[in-house]
């Protein structure tokens, strides 16, 4: 755990790495889903992923069941990204990408596919920004469902997911209009983090 | 001019591959797809894929591609949600109801410096995935049904009588109403055994169970509570009429005797009746309350029906 904590400096260094690729995620989402879509200031914290649900639900309020997909990227840092949403809130969630349907009536689909392609969009923005600003180019293997109706505490089952660490990067998405709330976390493997660190400390040497 | 040993790649691999830009030019297009819909990369690339394809679905495949081109990041598609994007034949003869090749997509940016130049779609035959999922949920379907049958007479096991009598009963709790419960047992059934031998005995139970199912109505819930006990649950019945029917299962069980390996073999049955009424903790109860007018009906000399007084 020790040596895969952030320094204080690579922390704030990530913390505005992760500012500047949210602001970026933030300007390719509008023009993607015709929307101003607000995306907070994210929040960072490396956890044991055993207190991965209990400092989530201290970040984000949430006391209800969730709905989480997740999906793996890689690079030589690698990891998963968990899109985790209230279940109540799955259908503005979906209305996010819905838009263009309307006029097709016969194009249907269905919430499950919108529920991936909104996962997607919303990881796949936030996760290449980041990665980018490290230099990398992520290769995302295809989004699946974790579960529709899960407690925070199931999402973060140790003995299920591969990781101990989590990098735990919380953002909430917000419309105009409707507001609603979705957290992105990824979650990353010892040596993953490591490698960040490196990262991180090439960044800051050559400020 | 010699292919690159990349160009030998994409042209054998399992997978379909082929590239679009912006405007859904195709730019290049692989052997796989070339062999499964018939049109081969001199015939496709250089125009609009819905110029060669016009049933594809254009809302969704042009918002993809530029969420792609937008986003700089990947975009999917997978069968469950929808089943392919080409309709391509599969290679199974026998597939029990997939109509077309199930198909796996991936959308990549192809990207020079931080511009994506043009995106990659990759197709997966998943089609036996597809099959094999559809047989372990039809497997699964059968279990469940088997989980809930009698193994000897095919009707209801105890198990599923009592969950659905669970139900009924705290239905009757928030809704009132009526609600009754028959439970017979066939007389001297030991004897029977005994007397003839265990394979009689089931075609007994086997052929007593069908008669009273086929007499029985189609919303009342009948099962076997073990060995040759029987359970009636009648929704909606007050205790008269349960009687009624109570007498109706009597005389369809001793009217006929039953043959059994070249053998006739007379038949009887005891009934007990009880309806829920108001005090009743509990399903449990009902039911003791329709065992012991089941016991008063055998002390009474057995075939013949009582309700609970």
């Amino acid at each position: 755990m020790r040596e895969t904590a952030l320094t204080e400096d690579q922390r704030d260094a990530l913390q505005e790495i992760a500012n500047l690729a949210m602001g970026q995620a933030a300007t390719r989402l509008a023009s993607l889903l015709d929307t101003f879509i607000e995306l907070s200031v994210p929040r960072v914290r490396v956890v044991r992923v055993e207190d991965a649900a209990r400092t989530l639900r201290d970040m984000t309020g949430i006391d209800e069941p969730v709905i989480a997909v997740r999906q793996g990227f890689r690079s030589d840092i690698k990891g998963e990204a968990l899109v985790i949403c209230r279940s109540s809130g799955v259908g503005n969630l979906c209305a996010l990408v819905n838009d263009p349907y309307v006029h097709s009536a016969y194009e249907s689909v269905s919430q499950a596919e919108l529920m991936f392609d909104v996962a997607n969009v919303l990881t796949g923005a936030c996760v290449s920004c980041i990665m980018n600003q490290l230099d990398r180019t992520p290769i995302f293997s295809a989004p699946g469902l974790l579960g529709e109706k899960l407690a925070l505490e199931d999402v973060f089952q140790a003995d299920v997911l591969a990781w101990r660490t989590a990098l735990l990067l919380e953002v909430n998405f917000s419309l105009e209009d409707k507001t609603f709330r979705a957290h992105l976390i990824m979650l990353m493997a010892e040596d993953s983090i490591r490698r960040m660190n490196e990262a991180l400390n090439a960044i800051l040497s050559s400020l | 001019m010699e292919q690159s040993l990349s160009d030998l790649v994409i042209e054998r691999v399992g997978f379909g591959i082929f590239v679009l830009d912006r405007s859904m030019k195709v730019l290049m297009w692989n052997r796989f797809m070339q062999d499964n819909s018939g049109m081969a990369a001199e015939q496709v690339v250089g125009k609009s894929i819905f110029d060669s394809f016009p049933e594809l679905p254009r809302v969704w495949l042009t918002r993809k591609v530029e969420s792609v081109f937008q986003l700089g990041s990947f975009a999917f598609s997978s069968w469950e949600q929808r089943p392919y994007l080409f309709k391509f034949d599969h290679d199974r003869p026998i597939t029990g109801g997939v109509d077309f090749m199930q198909q796996d997509c991936t959308f990549m940016p192809l990207t020079r410096g931080r511009e994506v130049v043009a995106v990659c779609v990759t197709i997966s035959d998943v089609t036996h995935v597809s099959v094999m999922q559809r047989e372990r949920e039809e497997a699964v379907v059968k279990l469940r049904e088997y989980a809930n049958r009698d193994g000897l007479t095919g009707i209801a096991n105890r198990r599923f009588f009592e969950a659905r009598l669970r139900d009924e009963f705290s239905r009757w709790q928030r809704y009132g109403g009526e609600l009754s419960v028959l439970l017979f047992d066939l007389d001297h059934f030991k004897d029977i055994n005994d007397r003839f031998g265990h394979a009689v005995g089931d075609t007994v139970l086997r052929v007593m169970a069908q008669r009273v199912a086929d007499a029985v109505r189609a919303q009342d819930i009948f099962g076997r509570f073990g060995g040759e006990e029987f359970a009636l649950l009648l929704p909606c019945t007050p205790l008269a009429d349960a009687m009624v029917v109570a007498e109706k299962i009597r005389t369809t069980i001793c009217d006929t005797p039953v043959e059994a390996e070249g053998m006739r073999v007379p038949v009887t049955a005891s009934v007990g009746g009880a309806a829920a009424r108001a005090g009743l903790p509990g399903y449990e109860v009902l039911i003791n309350e329709a065992d012991a007018a089941l016991y008063s009906a055998k002390r009474q000399g057995r075939n013949r029906s009582v309700a609970l007084a």
